[in-house]
C-alpha cells in the first residue's frame, strides 16, 4: 500500500485528527496570546517585573516538551488537559518576550506626541503603541504557532488529541505494514498545518499593519 | 616621522570606463586625469555621479571595465589587488575601524600582512597614534566603539598611513562628524599633509570642503564624467558651466575669502617707525600718506602703538612712548573671512598684519581686501586668456 | 523586518547585566539542588521492582550519560556540517541559493521533532545513530541559519574596509566576518544544544536509550516516580546546558562589541 493508498483509506479518520491538531493550536495559542500580551503590557514599563516574567517564561522554555508533558501527567492525567496546559505554557514565552521588547521599541518621541496632544496613559497605550509595537508581537506570536505546532505531535504520546496519533500509531507498528504511511501521514500533515498557519500570519501581517512596512 | 618615509607618486587614469553589469549607461565614461605626486585632489559631485567609483577603481575595489589606471607610472593591472592595497591607504565614512580589535591591533593589520616584526609594529602604532593626535598610553589598547567619532577617524587616517604608503583614498571620511570635529580633522589632515606629501584623493559631495582641502578639484556629473578639473580659486571665478555654478550654489566671492590667507594677498602700507625715530620725520610720512596714523614697532619690528597725526604735531626729538597701544591684530594665516570678521569688530579702519614671528608685514583694510578679490579675479581672467579660452 | 533578523537582533540582545558573579552562578547551584534533592528522595523512599530497576545509581548514571553522548554526538555533526555550509552560502558565488535554502530551512522548521525520529526509525533502524541523525536533522537549523544571518548583518562597510586595506578574501573572513558574527552563530549553538537535549528525550521512543527512558517506563508502567524523576532530570540537564551556552556566548563573543 502506498502514502496515497493509505491516505485515501483512512481519509476520514486523517481529516478529523488534522481539524483536532489545527483547532487545539488555535485554541491555545489564542488563549496564550491574551494571557502573553497582558503580562507584556502591565511589565513593559517596570524593568524587574519584566525581567522576572521573562526569566520565568524562559525557564519554562527551556525545558524540553517531554519532560514538560510528563510533569504534567501525575497532577492532570493522559488526554486533552496536560496537552493544552503545556501548549499554553510553551506559547507564552516568545509572545510576552515580543510584546516586551516591541512595546519598548516604540519611539519615545511618539508616545511624548501622544501624551502631546492630550491622550491619556490607556489612549496612548491603545492607539500609539500597542499599533506600532504589533508587527513585533505578530511575530511573537507566530513563533509560538510554530512552536505550538511540534508540542501538539509530542503530546500523543500523553494521549493528547491531533496528528501526532499517526506518528506514535507508525512507531508502535514499526516494522509492519503501514509503519511508514503512519509516519508519513502523520509528520508530513502537521508540516503542512504549520506551513497554512504560517500563511495566515504573513496574511493577516499584510493586513493589520498598514503603513508600517517599508519595502 | 618625514625621513625616510614615502612621499606620494603620481597617479594618472587613462580613458578608464566602468559599466556595471545591467546598469544601462556607465557609471564612469572615458574618464582621463592626472593626479600629481604629492597632491590632495577632490573628487566632488552630487551621489550618484560616479566619484567613489572612480576612486575605487584606484585600488581595484572595482575593476575598470576598459582603460588604464597608472600609479607611480605602474598599471594596476600589472599587481595583484591585495597586494595593490597595502600599498594605499584607505579610509571610509565612519572610519571602518573593525569594532572587535583593539585601536593597537586595527592600526598594525596592514604591517602584519606584510610580515612586519612584532617590535616594529608596536612602534609604528604608537609613533601614528602620536602623529594624529592621540596619547597611544591611553588609546592603545581602547576599542574603536568607545571613542567619538572624531578620534574614530583618527584611528582611521592612522591606520591608512600604517605601511607608509604612497597614496591615500579618502571616501567621504569626514561626513558623519559634527562641523566642529570635521573643521578640526581637517585642519589636522591639512598639517598632516604638509609634513608627508603623499598622493591623496579625496571624495566628497560638500563644496566648502572640496574648497578647503582640494588643491586640484574634480568636478564630476552624472553619468561618469569630469565637467571641470581646476585649483579651487579658479573654480570660484571661473565655473565651467550652469552645471557647476549651480552645484557651488553662489557665494563664491564669499568663498573666495575663506580659501585665501591674508599673507598671499598684497597688503596696504602705513607710515610706520621705531621710537627712537624723529618725530618730525614720521610727521611728514603721516601727511603724505593722507589717512592720519602711523604705527610705533619695537627693536623687532612687532607693532606696539598707534599714533595719531595730532599727537606727532608740534614734538622734537624721538618719538618716545606716545599714542595708544595695539590691541587687535591679524596674523598673516588668517583666511580673508577671518581677517574680515576682526577688521568689522576692531574700533579703526585698519589693522596691522604680523608675519612671521609677529613681525609688522603690512595692513589691511576693507579697501584691501576689496583690492583683493578683485585682483584675484582679473588674475584668474588672465590666465584664462593667455591659455586662449573664451572669458 | 524579516523574521531572519528579528531573530538574530533578539538572540544578540545581551542578557542584563548582572555585576555580582553569584548571580552568574546561582542558577546552576539551584538547578543541581534540585536535580540532587530528587534523586535523593528516589534513594530514600522504598521502590518497588520496576522502579528500582530504572532508579538506582547505576541506571541513571548511565541514562544520563547516554543523554550528554546524544547531545555530543548530533551537535558536533551539527557543527561540522553547518559551519562550513553557512560560510559557503554567505560567499558572493553561492549567495543566489541562499533563499532557497532559509526558505528549505523554513521548511524543515514546520517538520515535528517527533515525527522525523519516529520517521528515520521506521525508514531505516531503531537505535543510538539514527537517534544522532534525527537530533542532527532536527537541530541543524538554528546553528545554520545564525552563521548565515550573522555572517550577512556584518557591516558591509567592514568587509570594504578589510579589502580596501588589501585582506584578501580568505583574511576577511577570518579576521573581519567570522569574529563579528560569533555572538548570533554562539547563540544558534545554543538553541541546537537545548533542542538537541529535548529532542534526545523523544529518541527513547526509538530504542536509543537516555534520560526519555525512564519517561516511556514511567508511562508504560505507570510509576509516577520513575516518570516523574526523568522528566526533572532531562529539565536540569536542559537548564544547565542552557546556562554553559550563555557563559560560553558571554566569554567567547569577541571585546569590543558592545
Amino acid at each position: 500500500m502506498n502514502l496515497w493508498e493509505y491516505v485515501e483509506d483512512r481519509w476520514d479518520l486523517i481529516l478529523f485528527e488534522t481539524v483536532q491538531h489545527a483547532s487545539m493550536v488555535a485554541q491555545c495559542v489564542l488563549v496564550a496570546a491574551v494571557l502573553g500580551v497582558l503580562v507584556g503590557v502591565a511589565t513593559y514599563r517596570r524593568p524587574r517585573p519584566a525581567a522576572v516574567a521573562t526569566s520565568i517564561a524562559g525557564v519554562l522554555f527551556t525545558i524540553p516538551s517531554l519532560a514538560m508533558l510528563g510533569l504534567l501527567i501525575p497532577p492532570l492525567g493522559l488526554g486533552v488537559a496536560p496537552s493544552v496546559t503545556a501548549i499554553v505554557l510553551y506559547a507564552l514565552l516568545p509572545i510576552i518576550r515580543n510584546t516586551v521588547v516591541g512595546l519598548r521599541g516604540v519611539d519615545a518621541t511618539l508616545v511624548d506626541a501622544a501624551r502631546g496632544i492630550g491622550m491619556s496613559r490607556r489612549g496612548s497605550l491603545a492607539r500609539v503603541e500597542l499599533p506600532l509595537a504589533w508587527p513585533v508581537i505578530l511575530t511573537g506570536i507566530r513563533v509560538a504557532t510554530q512552536l505550538a505546532m511540534g508540542i501538539g505531535a509530542v503530546a500523543a504520546y500523553v494521549s493528547g488529541p491531533g496528528l501526532g496519533e499517526q506518528i506514535f500509531s507508525g512507531l508502535a507498528r514499526l516494522g509492519g505494514a503501514n509503519a511508514v504511511n503512519s509516519a508519513l501521514t502523520g509528520t508530513i500533515g502537521v508540516a503542512i498545518l504549520a506551513l497554512l498557519f504560517d500563511g495566515c500570519f504573513v496574511l493577516l501581517g499584510r493586513l493589520t499593519t498598514p503603513g508600517l512596512r517599508h519595502g | 616621522m618625514a625621513d625616510g618615509a614615502t612621499v606620494g607618486v603620481p597617479i594618472e587614469l587613462r580613458k578608464v570606463t566602468k559599466a556595471f553589469p545591467g546598469g544601462g549607461e556607465p557609471a564612469v565614461r572615458e574618464l582621463d586625469l592626472h593626479i600629481p605626486a604629492g597632491e590632495i585632489v577632490v573628487l566632488l559631485g552630487p551621489s550618484g555621479c560616479g566619484k567613489t567609483t572612480t576612486m575605487r577603481m584606484i585600488n581595484r575595489l572595482i575593476e575598470p571595465t576598459s582603460g588604464d589606471i597608472l600609479i607611480g607610472g605602474r598599471s594596476s593591472r600589472d599587481i595583484d589587488p591585495d597586494r595593490l592595497r597595502r600599498h594605499i591607504g584607505y579610509v571610509i565614512q565612519q572610519a571602518g575601524l573593525f569594532p572587535h580589535m583593539t585601536v593597537a591591533a586595527n592600526i598594525a593589520q596592514v604591517p602584519r600582512m606584510l610580515g612586519w616584526p612584532r617590535k616594529r609594529i608596536a612602534e609604528r602604532v604608537d609613533e601614528l597614534l602620536t602623529l594624529v593626535g592621540l596619547e597611544p598610553e591611553t588609546y592603545r589598547s581602547s576599542y574603536p566603539r568607545r571613542l567619538s567619532g572624531g578620534q574614530q577617524q583618527r584611528v582611521g587616517v592612522a591606520r591608512a598611513l600604517a605601511a607608509d604608503p604612497p597614496v591615500l583614498l579618502m571616501d567621504e571620511p569626514f561626513g558623519a562628524l559634527d562641523p566642529i570635529s570635521r573643521e578640526r580633522i581637517q585642519d589636522e589632515l591639512l598639517r598632516l599633509q604638509e609634513e608627508l606629501a603623499k598622493t591623496i584623493v579625496f571624495v566628497t559631495h560638500d563644496v566648502d570642503e572640496a574648497l578647503k582641502i582640494g588643491d586640484h578639484i574634480a568636478i564630476m556629473q552624472r553619468p561618469g564624467h569630469v565637467v571641470q578639473y581646476a585649483r579651487p580659486a579658479e573654480i570660484l571665478t571661473n565655473p565651467a558651466g550652469d552645471y557647476v555654478e549651480q552645484f557651488l550654489g553662489g557665494g563664491s566671492s564669499m568663498r573666495l575669502l575663506r580659501l585665501t590667507q591674508v599673507g598671499d594677498i598684497e597688503l596696504d602700507r602705513i607710515p610706520y617707525a621705531s621710537e627712537d625715530m624723529d618725530a618730525r620725520d614720521l610727521l611728514r610720512e603721516v601727511e603724505l600718506d593722507g589717512r592720519g596714523h602711523a604705527l610705533i614697532l619695537d627693536g623687532m619690528r612687532r607693532p606696539l602703538r598707534w599714533i595719531a597725526q595730532a599727537e606727532l604735531e608740534g614734538v622734537h626729538g624721538p618719538v618716545g612712548d606716545a599714542g595708544e597701544p595695539v590691541t587687535v591684530s591679524i596674523g598673516h594665516r588668517m583666511t580673508l573671512q577671518d581677517a574680515l570678521e576682526t577688521l568689522l569688530n576692531a574700533d579703526t579702519d585698519v589693522l596691522p598684519v604680523l608675519g612671521r614671528r609677529r613681525a609688522y608685514a603690512g595692513a589691511l583694510s576693507l579697501g584691501t581686501v576689496q583690492n583683493a578679490i578683485q585682483s584675484i579675479k582679473a588674475r584668474e581672467r588672465e590666465r584664462r586668456l593667455r591659455r586662449g579660452e573664451a572669458p | 523586518m524579516t523574521v531572519e533578523s528579528a531573530a538574530a537582533k533578539e538572540e544578540t540582545t545581551p542578557e542584563p547585566r548582572i555585576g555580582r558573579s553569584w548571580h552568574v552562578i546561582l542558577p546552576p547551584l539551584c538547578y543541581l539542588a534540585v536535580a540532587a534533592a530528587m534523586v535523593g528522595y528516589t534513594q530514600a523512599v522504598p521502590l518497588d521492582g520496576i522502579e528500582h530497576g530504572s532508579l538506582n545509581l547505576t541506571f541513571l548514571r548511565r541514562r544520563t550519560w547516554e543523554h550528554v553522548e546524544l547531545v555530543f554526538f548530533s551537535t558536533v555533526l551539527v557543527l561540522v556540517v553547518a559551519l562550513p555550509l553557512g560560510v559557503l552560502l554567505t560567499r558572493r558565488a553561492l549567495r543566489r541559493a541562499t533563499p532557497v535554502v532559509l526558505a528549505l530551512v523554513n521548511l524543515g522548521q514546520a517538520t515535528p521533532a517527533v515525527g522525523l525520529v519516529v520517521l528515520l526509525a521506521v525508514l531505516f533502524t531503531i537505535g543510538f545513530w539514527t537517534a544522532v541523525v534525527a537530533l542532527f536533522a532536527y537541530s541543524l537549523l538554528p546553528t545554520l541559519r545564525n552563521t548565515m544571518v550573522g555572517i550577512e548583518q556584518v557591516d558591509p562597510r567592514l568587509v570594504d574596509a578589510g579589502r580596501g586595506i588589501g585582506m584578501s578574501a580568505a583574511g576577511v573572513l577570518f579576521k573581519v566576518e567570522l569574529p563579528m558574527a560569533v555572538p548570533v552563530i554562539l547563540s544558534g549553538v545554543r538553541t541546537t544544544l537545548v533542542l538537541n537535549v529535548g529532542t534526545a528525550g523523544i529518541a527513547a521512543f526509538i530504542g536509543s536509550g537516555g534520560l526519555g527512558d525512564l519517561i516511556t517506563t514511567g508511562v508504560s508502567t505507570q510509576r509516577n516516580l520513575v516518570l516523574i524523576t526523568g522528566c526533572v532530570l532531562i529539565a536540569v540537564l536542559a537548564l544547565i546546558i542552557d546556562w554553559l551556552g550563555g557563559l560560553a556566548q558571554r566569554y567567547l563573543s569577541p571585546k569590543g562589541l558592545t
